[in-house]
């Protein structure tokens, strides 16, 4: 039987055996452990092993990646083992907040995405990397600028004023999204996605947008290894607006009364000036190892961007280092994480203009006339006297300093305990500190109005960020029969602190020192506003518990209770409890199931949760405060001019989001036919809005306060089908679907007797807040034509163009919303022996856009001054006192996003060399879509800054940084 | 069991010490607290004043753009920022002269939004005073400068929402009748300006002051017709005379070399506006306080390098039948620059404007096109984003022409001929050959305050407003009132439009 045996000495046993398999193919460098020893090996390109062990009773590990691991006693293997593959990922375990479970025994919604599923090629944000990767989780990125971030919302907008972006808990570490950008793309093990209420509410006020849980990765017991990995790409610019040429112009200029003078007789292509081919390079090197007590990691990583607009660049370099240690024999557990990063940004800049038209620097490379000069006779930059504050684009990319540096460092440390057989106590502290660092200089010679005024204007802000967490848990366990158990109670303390200072100074005798020298500005120009400082903080105090209850294995049953206080709620409302139950029952492990011999497992969820948000509130909302408002004159004096700062609220408190979830997972033929479905119903209510009051009784026209209620309600779909599995030749497709409906339930209510009548908030660009309606709805004049001057006409308008403009006239009508209506992503991936094949396909609709650059750059009244789009000359508008829906336009859209190719080598014979892996990438190689200008993945975040009334561009382009088509390379090696 | 009963316990007692959620505020003050304090209610009061200022964003009562001034102004025969031919300049500007203001029009949103914002830090300086028990004239100085407040929004909008007390609740603001508005103002100025500081400039420079206050009120009568359907001549008279007490003389219209427009009467105009002439003026510190941007929004591009060593905005301009009206011996005609031989600063390359316009929309000006006005000649400091004179919104040449017109008006040319013929002979011209009639007042009152934010009133006063001149056309009566803005009118639903729009 034991062929493989061989009683060497006494002690000594040796193991000789064979891995394979379910399709009795042999698995090439499987991991063989023998447990409790660092004692192991790897199996052969056969698939073949010799492992000497201390005796026949000693266990050993078999583990290789997407397979189930066994362990098994010496003695018991025979002339091979089989591993099963890891296919149906309801076997894996899943991160929940404060715990884990085995994705068979979630109750919530979750979608979970591996490190072997994440977007592969030069990506610069996990963001991209789980791009389509989950159902009802959108990641929209406007632009290619280097150092910014994609936005991420799940299962839609949950509040109105900046509350939105889900929470990111890194391995224990709360924080925001920017919290992601401390992470390299490769120390991802793998993410977790909460999604509904039941699955979030133990973050309670602050789990309403949803969690992402990130693991990173760490080292196995018995391994050690060096990874190195690199990608490059080459960026282009995907699109380009189509202006028109100097030719063009100048026939236009004769036809519409701009005066030769305006013609300088040149024929500058602006765009290309301003715009060169980019790169991105992702390098990092990973080492680690461990033993069955101890084990490490460490990974250094750089993440290069060099943008594809000139002077805008990005360079992020991240260390990381992890280790765990075990003691009291096994009680303790000890792991200790320390990060650190440092981001040095240069940017183009972001918002610069004339009286008309205000955008980031590259909006105005399309203004310019391809008729000016880029420089004057003596090489000074050519600017035109005749107009009113003239930019020269070129001048302002060449001669603006605009430098961001940002260290970010993160820390924690978790012990467990455990105290008896089932219950541990458990510590976790986590510190994680942000110190930024920009530094502004506009010269004179940037041809910018102001900076020509003030000789020189430069600036440095520095700003600090300080986010403690402390967590005490306990956590039980028990395995009664059939009933199972596991309880935690935990309490949570955290506080932010931010603070900072803002520095300025104006009039430089020359340009030499940037914003390195202030002291050498001009001190007689200084006012209020160039000087600044401020600090703030927000302490979150809560008390959580949470209990999972499996009969059976069968019947799941998850329950969690949380109660916060935080500093930013008002006098009146300190504390919030937000409870949730949700429970599952396993139908295919029921008896009369097993006879379904297709069905691999099928289970059936219903959850329900509240939740709650707090992120759009900010210290100090919930005071009356007096602030400075720059100076005054009063009795034969300049003086502070103090004043009230906002509008209090004492009632101020969370928003709260109610959420019912049913869901079924299944598995069918063999598992190689599984997925999800979900359907859920989320109310916000005490929605946090800017609500209009009164001018009196209030000294603001805008109150942030608890008053209306939104509804999101959706059904997400997940399909994952392995179609062909041969040993050679592998397809599969995996996609999701997700249709979300949103609708402004509430707006108006009274607030201390007093009623707000709050609807039709302006939105957007002709875009509102109408109850009834979705988010951003379009209420929009409609075009009808041109009168005799070629100025715009709209249906209604009487005949001495008198019109109804008011944001309830009967002349607007309502033509979709900004926020999409269905969103889909679908991946082929195709693997053929050493070679394998990704694609992703991503989409949405069911949306518009309002393209504000279109018509800005339409009006013939501006041609004096500025480039039009070719198109302006069919439309022939001179000038338009509306916003019509002529410039409203469909922004659905499907991106062919990435397609990655790989070979992997055999590395059997090097003898230095476990993998090696080589790829190439390519992202964003074609986007099918009606719209017209350069992008229709633009800002849907639906937020709108705190203080401010309306929406923040929410549905509107107004000109983006121009978004990149790249190809990229990748080369992975595993040292042995 | 025992273990885990001690560890519930020293969690729990852990627990209850670390529940303190209480904010702290680090870099404010409350409220509550520093307004209880004679200092923060001063502090209300110089919060008034702070509205007046020119800012950003169609704020304050002249000096930057986009506000009160501009709609003011534009909207009568002395000014214009038209579209120009290069493509600059929107059009909002030649809209409110070309009378194509509808209720959406941005500058006059700005207008209403400024003023009531205005009326609020009134109201509300007006009742921590109160509070405060502070000095009665304190009380009366921000009573005063309400009724200001609320004397410009009946004079653009008519019958507008009445509030004195920032305690209330919306439905409790009914939207008063023009004619209550100007009872309130009346009332409140006649209760108050008793009890203001007869200090003429230092601590009470730009402030009202008795004499400040009367000029106020005489103002108020004397477009008691227009407001109200009743005149007031002597009531007015009277109150110009109360003004008279306060020992106010004209200014010198003296030659003077180191002016850069040759007469030390454009020091009424200056940096500092002198206090022999100047009632009531807006003190003004380029960015600090204020700015003042009348005259380098007016020249042209190079101009402004060349001249004021900061690119102008070749924005306003006046058209040829307002400019064409001043006789050439009129010093105050130095106001204007065009043609090849302009009056002030004649570096090399100037601009050689042409005085004549014949388009202001579509296409548009020509870049040269239309005579530019440095009535407020840049004073320093300055950048190109204005200059740092003060602003006289009284002065006496203008309670000396209210004063011959009640006197005109009630059959007493006699007496008023004098007058007039004072603020001629200062500007260099002769007297009147004979006594003033109503025109001479009206031509006068162009000539010696023009751009001084007073023309739109003066010409509805004296029925012109409505009629053609330059390239605007006549229209209907009911452009004697802007139209409540439609931003207004979407808030307050109760609201009622003025009657044509």
């Amino acid at each position: 039987m034991c062929a493989g045996l061989t009683g060497f000495a006494q002690e000594q046993f040796t193991v000789k055996s064979k891995v394979l398999d379910d399709r009795k193919e042999p698995l090439p460098g499987v991991s063989v452990l023998e447990v409790g020893t660092q004692n192991g090996t790897t199996t052969d390109f056969n698939g073949n092993f010799v492992l000497k062990v201390a005796s026949e009773k000693s266990i050993l590990r078999v583990r290789f990646l997407g397979y189930q691991s066994i362990e098994l006693a010496a003695n018991k293997f025979g002339t091979s083992v089989s591993l099963v593959e890891a296919t149906s990922d309801l076997q894996e375990v899943v991160v929940v907040g404060y715990g884990t479970l085995r994705k068979k025994d979630v109750t919530g919604s979750v979608s979970s995405v591996t490190k072997e599923n994440l977007n592969k090629g030069a990506t610069t944000s996990p963001l991209q990397q789980l791009a389509g990767k989950a159902a009802g989780v959108v990641i929209t990125q406007t632009g290619s600028e280097p150092g910014t971030s994609p936005g991420i919302r799940i299962r839609g907008i949950t509040s109105l004023i900046g509350g939105s972006d889900p929470l990111v808990v890194i391995d224990g570490i709360q924080g925001n999204l920017d919290l992601l950008n401390q992470l390299p793309p490769n120390e991802i093990e793998s993410v977790d996605i909460l999604k509904d209420a039941s699955a979030t509410a133990i973050y309670g006020s602050r789990g309403a947008p949803g969690v992402i849980l990130v693991t990173t990765r760490k080292s196995e017991a018995g391994t050690s290894q060096i990874e190195y990995s690199s990608t490059v790409s080459i960026d282009m610019i995907s699109k380009k607006l189509d202006m028109l040429t100097a030719d063009q112009w100048r026939t236009q200029r004769s036809l519409w009364g701009v005066p030769v003078s305006a013609d300088h007789g040149s024929n500058t292509d602006w765009y290309g000036l301003l715009t060169k081919t980019g790169s991105t390079q992702n390098h990092s090197i990973a080492i680690g190892g461990g033993s069955t007590n101890f084990n490490y990691r460490a990974s250094v990583a750089a993440i290069l961007q060099d943008g594809i607009v000139i002077h805008s660049n990005n360079q992020n370099y991240i260390g990381r280092f992890q280790a765990t240690q075990k003691a009291l024999n096994n009680k303790l557990i000890l792991s200790a994480n320390l990060s650190g990063s440092t981001v040095a940004n240069t940017g183009s800049v972001a918002s610069i203009g004339r009286a008309a038209f205000t955008s980031n620097l590259i909006s105005n490379a399309y203004v310019s006339k391809p008729t000016d000069p880029v420089l004057n006779g003596d090489g000074t930059y050519f600017t035109d006297t005749n107009l009113f504050q003239y930019i020269n684009p070129y001048a302002v990319a060449q001669t603006v300093q605009n430098n961001q540096t940002v260290n970010k460092m993160f820390g924690s440390l978790k012990a467990d305990l455990e105290v008896t057989k089932g219950l541990t106590i458990g510590w976790f502290g986590s510190w994680r500190k942000l110190d930024g660092n920009t530094g502004y200089y506009l010269p004179a010679a940037s041809t910018v109005a102001s900076a020509i005024d003030q000789h020189g204007t430069a600036n440095i802000n520095n700003y600090h960020e300080d986010e403690r967490l402390m967590d005490a848990t306990l956590n039980y366990k028990k395995v009664i029969g059939d009933h199972s158990l596991d309880a935690i109670a935990v309490y949570e303390w955290q506080r932010q602190t931010y603070n900072g200072n803002f520095t300025q100074m104006k009039g430089f005798i020359n340009d030499i020192t940037t914003y390195n020298a202030l002291q050498l500005g001009d001190f007689t120009r200084i006012n209020s506003g160039d000087i600044s400082s401020y600090k703030n903080d927000r302490t979150l105090i809560s008390f959580l518990g949470r209990i999972n209850y499996a009969f059976k294995n069968r019947y799941l049953l998850t329950a969690s209770i949380r109660r916060d206080g935080s500093t930013v709620f008002g006098e009146n409302n300190k504390w919030g409890n937000f409870p949730s139950v949700s429970g599952a029952w396993r139908l295919s492990e029921e008896s009369f199931m097993k006879r379904v011999d297709f069905l691999n497992d099928l289970k059936v969820r219903v959850g329900y949760g509240v939740t709650g948000n707090q992120q759009g509130l900010y210290p100090q909302n919930s005071l009356q405060l007096v602030g400075s408002n720059g100076q005054t004159y009063f009795a034969g004096n300049q003086i502070t001019n103090f004043g009230v700062t906002q509008n209090y609220n004492a009632d101020l408190r969370w928003e709260t989001r109610t959420q019912t979830n049913i869901g079924i997972d299944f598995a069918l033929f063999n598992s190689r036919l599984s997925g999800s479905v979900d359907v859920y119903r989320a109310t916000t209510s005490n929605l946090l809005f800017n609500y209009t009051v009164p001018q009196p009784p209030f000294p603001f026209s805008s109150i942030v306060a608890n008053v209306g209620s939104l509804l999101n309600e959706g059904i997400d779909f997940n399909l994952n089908a392995a179609i062909i599995k041969t040993k050679d030749f592998n397809f599969s497709v995996n996609g999701n679907l997700s249709l979300l409906r949103n609708k402004v339930l509430k707006l108006s209510g009274s607030l201390n007797g007093v009623p707000l009548n709050t609807d039709y908030v302006p939105w957007g660009t002709s875009s509102y807040l109408i109850v009834g309606q979705p988010v951003g709805t379009f209420n929009i004049l409609q075009h009808a034509g041109k009168d005799a001057n070629n100025k715009e006409t709209i249906v209604g308008e009487t005949a001495d163009g008198l019109y109804d403009g008011g944001d309830r006239s009967p002349l607007r009508k309502m033509e979709g919303s900004a926020l999409p209506t269905y969103t889909y992503a679908f991946s082929p991936v195709i693997s053929y022996k050493n070679f394998d094949l990704s694609m992703l396909f991503r989409g949405q609709g069911g949306n518009k856009i309002y393209n504000s650059v279109r018509s800005s750059f339409s009006y013939f009244e501006n041609l004096g001054k500025s480039n039009l789009l070719a198109s302006a000359v069919s439309t022939g508008l001179f000038t338009s006192p509306f916003s019509s829906d002529l410039w409203l336009e469909d922004g659905s859209f499907l991106r062919f996003d990435n397609l990655t190719v790989g070979y992997n080598f055999d590395t059997k014979q090097l003898k230095f060399i476990r993998n090696l892996r080589l790829s190439f990438t390519a992202t964003n190689l074609a986007i099918f879509t009606k719209y017209t200008g350069l992008d229709p993945e633009l800002n849907v975040s639906g937020a709108s800054a705190i203080g401010a009334t309306g929406g923040t561009g929410f549905g509107n382009d107004n000109g983006i940084y121009p978004r990149i088509s790249s190809i990229a390379i990748g080369l992975n090696v595993t040292l042995k | 069991m025992k273990k885990i009963i001690t560890l519930a316990l020293l969690i729990t007692l852990i627990m209850q010490s670390c529940t303190n959620v209480e904010e702290v505020v680090y870099d404010k003050f409350a409220a509550k607290e520093f307004y209880s304090t004679s200092t923060g209610a001063d502090v209300a009061l110089a919060n008034v004043y702070s509205q007046i200022p020119g800012n950003w964003g169609g704020l304050g009562y002249v000096g930057a753009d986009n506000g009160w001034y501009d709609v003011n102004s534009m909207s009568t025969d002395e000014q214009v920022v038209p579209h120009r031919t290069t493509g600059d300049w929107e059009l909002t500007f030649a809209q409110m002269y070309l009378r194509e203001w509808l209720p959406d029009h941005s500058q006059i949103n700005n207008t209403w939004n400024w003023l009531y914002k205005s009326v609020f830090s009134a109201n509300l300086a007006v009742d921590l005073l109160q509070k405060a028990n502070a000095d009665p004239s304190k009380i009366a100085e921000a009573k005063v400068m309400r009724a200001f407040f609320y004397y410009l929004l009946m004079d653009d909008f008519g019958n507008v929402p009445f509030y004195t007390d920032n305690n209330i609740t919306v439905d409790k603001m009914p939207q008063k009748s023009r004619k209550d508005i100007f009872n309130f103002v009346v009332n409140e100025l006649k209760d108050n300006v008793d009890k203001l500081s007869t200090t003429k400039g230092g601590n009470y420079y730009g402030r009202f002051n008795k004499w400040a206050g009367y000029a106020l009120l005489a103002k108020t009568y004397l477009n008691a017709e227009v407001n109200t359907g009743t005149p007031m001549w002597a009531e007015c008279l009277a109150a110009c005379n109360k003004v008279s007490e306060g020992g106010f003389t004209l200014h010198s219209g003296a030659l003077d070399a180191t002016n850069p427009l040759g007469s030390k009467y454009f020091e009424l105009f200056g940096d500092v506006c002198p206090d022999d002439e100047t009632i009531l003026a807006i003190y003004t510190k380029v960015d600090i306080v204020g700015r003042n941007i009348l005259t380098i929004r007016s020249f042209g591009g190079t101009d402004g390098t060349n001249i004021l060593g900061y690119s102008a905005w070749n924005g306003t301009i006046c058209l040829p039948d307002f400019v064409k009206k001043f006789s050439d011996n009129d010093i105050r005609k130095h106001q204007f620059r065009y043609g090849p031989t302009p009056y002030g600063p004649k570096p090399a390359g100037f601009i050689n404007y042409s005085l004549e316009v014949t388009n202001l929309d579509n296409p548009g000006a020509e870049p040269n096109a239309g005579a530019r006005n440095q009535k407020f000649y840049p004073a320093l400091p300055m950048n190109g984003g204005g200059a740092s004179n003060d602003f006289p919104i009284y002065r006496y040449a203008d309670i000396m022409l209210m004063q011959a017109e009640c006197m005109v008006r009630t059959n007493d040319a006699a007496t008023a001929k004098p007058l007039v013929d004072a603020i001629r002979v200062r500007a260099g011209l002769s007297g009147l050959a004979a006594n003033p009639t109503l025109t001479d007042i009206y031509n006068e009152r162009g000539f010696e305050l023009s751009w001084e934010g007073h023309r739109r009133e003066d010409m509805i006063r004296f029925g012109t407003f409505i009629l053609a001149h330059g390239l605007a056309p006549a229209v209907d009566a009911h452009y004697n009132l802007f139209p409540i803005p439609t931003s207004a009118l979407n808030a307050n639903t109760n609201l009622k439009q003025n009657t044509g729009y």
